[in-house]
């Protein structure tokens, strides 16, 4: 699965890493209008709780949470556009 | 079932509480971002946050400004009503509210609770 998931290309890479709640989801949301359906978008959070975030919210909007890659002091959390 | 999902966020603290003041920002924020149709309403206390110029001065520790979450809500479709009586008791007029915001009377108010999916109070 992690392999997986390192080997995605986003379309669309995000930073939002030093933005509070709710900045990271705000800016997933704002992000994914540039994104093709079935494109993936990756977003960038120093939040612990962006994850879980993001995975409710992809959940209730029709995307699909593809997971996270932990990466140096921040969390790369990777969604596919459903629709 | 209506086809869209409402949320109404009621405000009634101002300046003089950040974070009380904050929290319904970012709730209204996760929900039009959820894309639920979102009504503000402020009352009290809570209308300070919608005079010109006020929610840029509020920043609570661990939370996004509430001037930047006012703003994306605005973009993202969200109404701010603001109370009437409220309104008067302070001297203001639309003027001196932020661009968007709408003065209404109670009724109103109840129109938009009674048609929501939920509600919350802060």
């Amino acid at each position: 699965m992690t392999e997986t998931l390192t080997e995605l290309t986003a379309a669309k890479v995000v930073d939002a890493r030093g933005a509070a709640c709710p900045g990271p989801l705000l800016e997933a949301k704002k992000a994914m209008g540039g994104v093709a359906v079935g494109e993936v978008l990756e977003l960038w959070s120093s939040d612990s709780q962006t994850k879980n975030d993001v995975q409710a919210w992809a959940a209730k909007v029709g995307h699909e949470f593809l997971g996270v890659e932990t990466a140096e002091g921040y969390d790369r959390v990777l969604v596919r556009r459903g629709k | 079932m209506a086809d869209h999902e409402k949320l109404v966020v009621m405000v009634t603290h101002g300046p003089e509480d950040p974070e009380l003041a904050t929290i319904p920002f970012a709730m209204a924020g996760a929900a039009v971002a959820s894309d639920v149709d979102v009504v503000m309403g402020f009352q009290g206390e809570g209308c300070e946050l919608v005079k010109k110029g006020v929610a840029e001065t509020i920043h609570a520790d661990e939370f996004a400004p509430l001037g930047e979450l006012l703003e994306t809500i605005k973009e993202m479709g969200g109404q701010l009503l603001v109370c009437s009586p409220c309104i008067k008791k302070r001297h203001l007029t639309e003027d001196d509210l932020v661009d968007g915001a709408e003065i209404v009377a109670a009724g109103r108010f109840v129109a938009e609770v009674t048609d929501a999916t939920n509600s919350l109070v802060y």
